[in-house]
């Protein structure tokens, strides 16, 4: 989960924070439902599902190839005071896609602090938590490799 | 005008995306196929002084491959930030890049430059979506050719000058196809129908 690219505009960077957040958050976001939307909104642009092409680089460094596709939803909602709030989120899952859009909508407006206790450091601190124990599991795992050096010095 | 700013102008575009664009660009082509009559073409909301038909059109035709040319009277923030957020078309200065021109009737004495394809590559021409007050109260033209049996009698609004260019730019299979669209309502016009215009003329003399 490392940001590789931080954005040297602190308000982009933050957004870049909490939309990764969102987009990650997955069916977790469904318990916030009904905050969510208790507002007036339209949907401007109503979730899609699409593909997008996975480029990678070999070793992180190499020449760009095509991994391959994955599925994305996006959405657009309006806010009655006229915020918008973008979702681009991996899988097809429309309500997940809706959701993150709403709460980027109203990250944007003048109760962000109380968005962001209430809505974003939960759900950072459930995915560091997944992640961690993830990594412990993971570890558990792990092989170390020893090599003998053979004697012919 | 970055993407921060342009959000406030957006608005909602086809209710279905994938019906809407089916039904619409389906009475594109019998618009094209049979020149001169009248097609529905309700699918959109008016997008600030876009008619719902001329936005149908181009929700229906443009994309990320097509760019646009915009006559200056469309071309406003809201009706840019729109057509980028849901067609993503390039919006281009020079008329000779366009694939497609949004156009009003105040530029329709001007069709210069306009790219009407080459021999090789025909179908590579720019389609003129033209949008008018009214599809009828021009004087009466009779339309021959391709999609018409015998002819077709049609009163579109246009002033002389367009029909000289249309003309001038026109050298079969180069040429320029045009869209007028008023209201809810569009008709097509091909580069292949004929106009009959000095016939009609003096027929209505005699």
């Amino acid at each position: 989960m490392s940001s590789s690219a931080i954005h040297s505009n602190p308000q982009i960077a933050a957004r870049q924070r909490w939309m990764g957040v969102l987009a990650r958050a997955g069916a977790t976001l469904a318990a916030y439902e009904a905050v969510l939307r208790d507002a007036d909104y339209r949907l401007i642009r109503a979730p899609e599902i699409g593909m997008c092409l996975v480029r990678g680089r070999m070793g992180g460094s190499g020449n760009p190839f095509n991994l391959g596709e994955m599925s994305v939803t996006r959405c657009v909602v309006r806010l009655a005071d006229g915020r918008t709030g973008y979702s681009y989120v991996a899988g097809r899952d429309k309500q997940h896609a809706e959701l993150a859009a709403l709460a980027d909508a109203h990250l944007q407006g003048p109760e962000q602090q109380h968005w962001l206790s209430r809505l974003i450091e939960p759900l950072a601190a459930a995915q560091r938590a997944q992640q961690a124990a993830k990594a412990a599991e993971t570890a558990t795992t792990q092989v170390e490799f020893f090599t003998l050096v053979r004697g012919d010095d | 005008m970055n993407a921060a700013n342009s959000s406030q102008w957006l608005q909602p575009a086809f209710n279905d995306p994938v019906l809407d664009a089916q039904a619409s660009f389906r009475s594109a082509l019998k618009a094209l196929a049979e020149p001169g009559l009248v097609q529905p073409l309700n699918r959109a909301l008016a997008l600030e002084n876009l008619q719902p038909a001329t936005y149908a059109l181009c929700l229906a035709f443009l994309d990320g491959d097509t760019p646009l040319w915009l006559a200056p009277r469309f071309d406003t923030p809201a009706i840019r930030a729109n057509l980028s957020f849901h067609c993503g078309c390039p919006i281009v200065a020079e008329r000779e890049l366009a694939l497609f021109a949004l156009l009003d009737e105040s530029e329709l004495h001007d069709l210069a430059h306009f790219n009407n394809g080459s021999e090789r590559y025909p179908d590579q021409s720019c389609t003129l979506l033209i949008q008018l007050d009214s599809l009828s109260g021009g004087p009466t033209l009779r339309w021959r050719g391709p999609g018409i049996k015998d002819v077709r009698s049609v009163e579109l609004p246009l002033p002389a000058a367009f029909w000289r260019q249309r003309q001038a730019r026109s050298a079969f299979p180069r040429g320029l196809d045009a869209f007028f669209a008023a209201g809810e309502q569009v008709i097509g016009l091909p580069r292949s129908t004929r106009v009959l215009d000095e016939i009609s003329r003096t027929e209505e003399a005699a």
